[in-house]
């Protein structure tokens, strides 16, 4: 999902002539009272408005739906790269975001709460084998056991453990 | 020591814990890792998979790994040398070691705590026995001290008898002297007897599958990849003819018992699924992948018998194909596309006319995979693609790449792979065959006395693809099955223990780092006196 930066100065355009247009609507709805000439051009001047205003809100409502779902392909902490082409506004409906879909996952499943985020697709096994593909060092998993990532190293590992590294792209997924 | 149950012992003792596995970069290795690894896929065993080129390999890998892990499995690799000595472990390190390389290091044979051998003990090791090589010194010691103590008793007694005692301890002490320096020339003797010869035991693979099978755990994919273990160690020649024949048997009986489980009248395997059959195939490598002359004259056995470098050579193959009635036009054809009718009765017509040409064995047993419709390979048309993956000097890639690499083209999942092997292959069995010509023809090949020595110079076309052990290997039992050497004597190298020994002599700078001590590297400028050196050793 890529989201590009947010274009502002688009937004600027749009502001003037949206300022510009209904100021001439007034100027005509001023003009008339009585007359019923120029109530095409109005209409048409705001229905103009309308319309700009509509594809703003889509545009703005399309990129709220890609940061949510970042938060599900990247986890709570987003890369640089994409927090860049963010807004301050963006960044905060992002944290607001977090926080509800935190406190719904810590509602539900008992006390500890349930992770919704992983396995996304059902498991087929416990345990997957990875490949590393750059080298990583040492990476701790649950029991404390440490494990020495060098390239071109396969491990056989749980797989809960693995998932965030096989999405950052250390490790590889091995099908045979 | 080794392993009597090697389920209780080995696959028991690790099952509920974290491994560390360190295999060596050859298809027999690469093949027992798969079986392996399909046993702790089943039973979730965690482990870490770690190619190790040579020794110094396998030195920093274990170095790197030795605080995580407590056990630790070795495929084709450690047995000829004391592992102990080498890596330097601590109290609690296990070693399971499943190398074909023979003969076992004594010390590994009887360190009972630490190193686990998982080798058929019916393969004729011949293994000195424990007191001929080891004694305890304390026995020495004691004696002496008895001797001193009686000295001392003695003392109190009248000088007539302490004399009378002296000169017995002293008798005593020459004699058992004189036992010991004896018992040590014997042991000398011993070791030198047993060391002398290396050579190779059964497949890793097929130690590994019958593991599997003793625990009822064995898959046809399994039982395939120790067909291509076994079929990698008659390939690169590392056992004789004989063992092949009787491990292929003992293949054979699984194969019909995997066959025989599931073909029913009623339920019969759909096209798709694997099916392993026994063959009595032709020994053209690659043949049905190429173009039949392609591959007459890039095998081996046929391109010797022919002599397919001289004029005369290539005459006799023309007439061989005339004698088989096989058109020029057809046999030049991609296997595939030749003629129904030429290709049914094709192996009897080439075995009737190998033998008119004085090529008995043009005919090997041997096993082939059927998946779908298009794919079928041979057991050695896999095994070279593998082994041509694993050497790739094409791109300058890691070791551990091509290791990786040819890991995967066993899958039955990674088709394109095997195809791309495939391909290597040929391109280096062509460069074996142009290399071996020019060699014959500009008469690169000395005798050196004892031994033949044939050295490549650097501006020589595919050079590289020689810097690697398993080509460089097959370039020299070309070379000397032109050059009729029995080839049986090869098969018990001696060549690794007189490198070293004429390295040490002449202080050459040597780099003894493959697992296959009959390959070595050598500073150019080393390699007079090294070679001299060798031949006075060797006369």
């Amino acid at each position: 999902m890529s989201l590009l930066t947010l274009r502002r100065n688009f937004f600027n355009v749009h502001v003037i002539t949206t300022t510009k247009i209904y100021r001439e609507n007034c100027l005509n709805e001023a003009k008339t009272e009585g007359k019923s000439e120029l109530i095409p051009s109005i209409k048409f001047r705001h229905s103009c408005l309308l319309r700009n205003q509509r594809c703003i809100a889509a545009y703005l409502y399309d990129r709220l739906l890609r940061i949510r779902a970042l938060r599900w392909e990247y986890g709570s902490v987003l890369p640089t790269t994409i927090r860049f082409h963010m807004c301050a506004e963006e960044m905060e409906w992002f944290n607001q975001y977090k926080k509800s879909l935190a406190t719904y996952m810590r509602s539900i499943g008992g006390e500890e709460g349930l992770d919704i985020t992983q396995d996304m697709k059902p498991p087929k096994s416990l345990y997957i084998e990875v490949r590393c593909l750059k080298d990583h060092g040492e990476f701790e998993i649950d029991d404390g056991t440490v494990i020495l990532l060098k390239k071109n190293s396969q491990h056989f590992l749980p797989r809960w453990k693995c998932e965030q590294l096989i999405r950052q792209g250390v490790l590889e997924h091995v099908i045979s | 020591m080794f392993v009597t149950d090697i389920r209780k012992e080995f696959y028991d003792v690790v099952v509920n814990q974290r491994v560390a596995l360190f295999v060596s970069p050859d298809i027999d290795a690469l093949c027992a890792c798969k079986v392996l690894q399909a046993l702790f896929h089943c039973d979730q065993v965690q482990y870490t998979l770690v190619p190790v080129a040579g020794w110094q390999d396998l030195g920093t890998a274990f170095m790197e790994h030795k605080e995580q892990y407590q056990y630790f499995v070795l495929i084709n690799c450690g047995a000829n040398v004391d592992l102990l000595e080498t890596l330097q472990p601590e109290e609690d390190s296990v070693f399971f070691i499943c190398d074909t390389h023979r003969p076992v290091d004594v010390v590994n044979v009887y360190n009972d705590t630490q190193i686990k051998l998982l080798i058929k003990q019916d393969d004729d090791l011949g293994v000195p026995s424990y007191d001929d090589i080891f004694r305890d010194d304390e026995e020495d010691e004691e004696g002496d001290g008895d001797d001193s103590g009686n000295e001392s008793d003695g003392s109190a007694e009248p000088s007539g008898k302490r004399r009378r005692y002296d000169e017995d301890a002293l008798e005593r002490r020459i004699e058992r002297q004189r036992a010991r320096r004896e018992w040590e020339a014997r042991r000398r003797e011993i070791l030198f007897d047993y060391e002398q010869y290396e050579f190779h035991g059964t497949s890793a693979a097929l130690v590994m599958f019958e593991l599997a099978w003793v625990m009822s755990k064995d898959t046809k994919d399994m039982l395939w990849w120790s067909v291509i273990g076994v079929t990698d160690q008659w390939v690169h020649d590392k056992i004789p003819h004989m063992k092949y024949v009787t491990d292929i048997a003992t293949l054979q009986r699984h194969v019909s018992r995997h066959n025989h489980r599931n073909e029913d009248e009623e339920n019969s395997l759909s096209i798709d699924c694997m099916r392993i059959t026994f063959e009595y195939d032709l020994r053209l490598v690659l043949y049905q992948h190429w173009s039949l002359y392609e591959s007459i004259c890039n095998s081996c056995y046929t391109s010797c018998s022919f002599k397919l470098w001289s004029i005369n050579g290539q005459k006799k193959l023309q007439e061989f194909l005339a004698d088989m009635g096989l058109p020029l036009k057809q046999v030049r054809q991609k296997f595939n596309s030749m003629d129904m009718s030429i290709k049914e009765n094709l192996r009897e017509v080439i075995e009737e006319s190998a033998n008119k040409f004085s090529m008995k064995d043009i005919r090997v047993q041997t096993f082939a995979v059927n998946f779908g419709f298009k794919n079928r390979f041979l057991a050695s048309d896999v095994v070279h693609a593998a082994a041509a993956l694993l050497e790739n000097v094409e791109k300058d890639e890691m070791p551990t790449d091509n290791f990786i690499k040819a890991l995967d083209c066993l899958s039955r999942s990674n088709l394109e792979r095997l195809h791309l092997g495939i391909d290597l292959a040929k391109k280096k069995l062509k460069a074996i065959q142009q290399t071996v010509a020019s060699c014959i023809c500009t008469n690169l090949i000395l005798s050196q006395g004892p031994f033949l020595y044939c050295h490549l110079l650097e501006g020589t076309p595919d050079v590289k693809l020689f810097s690697k052990p398993l080509a460089l290997t097959l370039l020299c039992k070309y070379l000397l099955k032109f050059s009729c050497v029995c080839v049986f004597c090869f098969i018990r190298s001696f060549f690794g223990r007189a490198f070293e020994k004429a390295a040490e002599s002449t202080s050459s700078r040597t780099l003894h780092d493959h697992f296959d001590t009959s390959v070595i590297e050598l500073k150019m400028e080393d390699r007079g006196k090294f070679l001299d050196a060798l031949i006075t050793l060797l006369s």
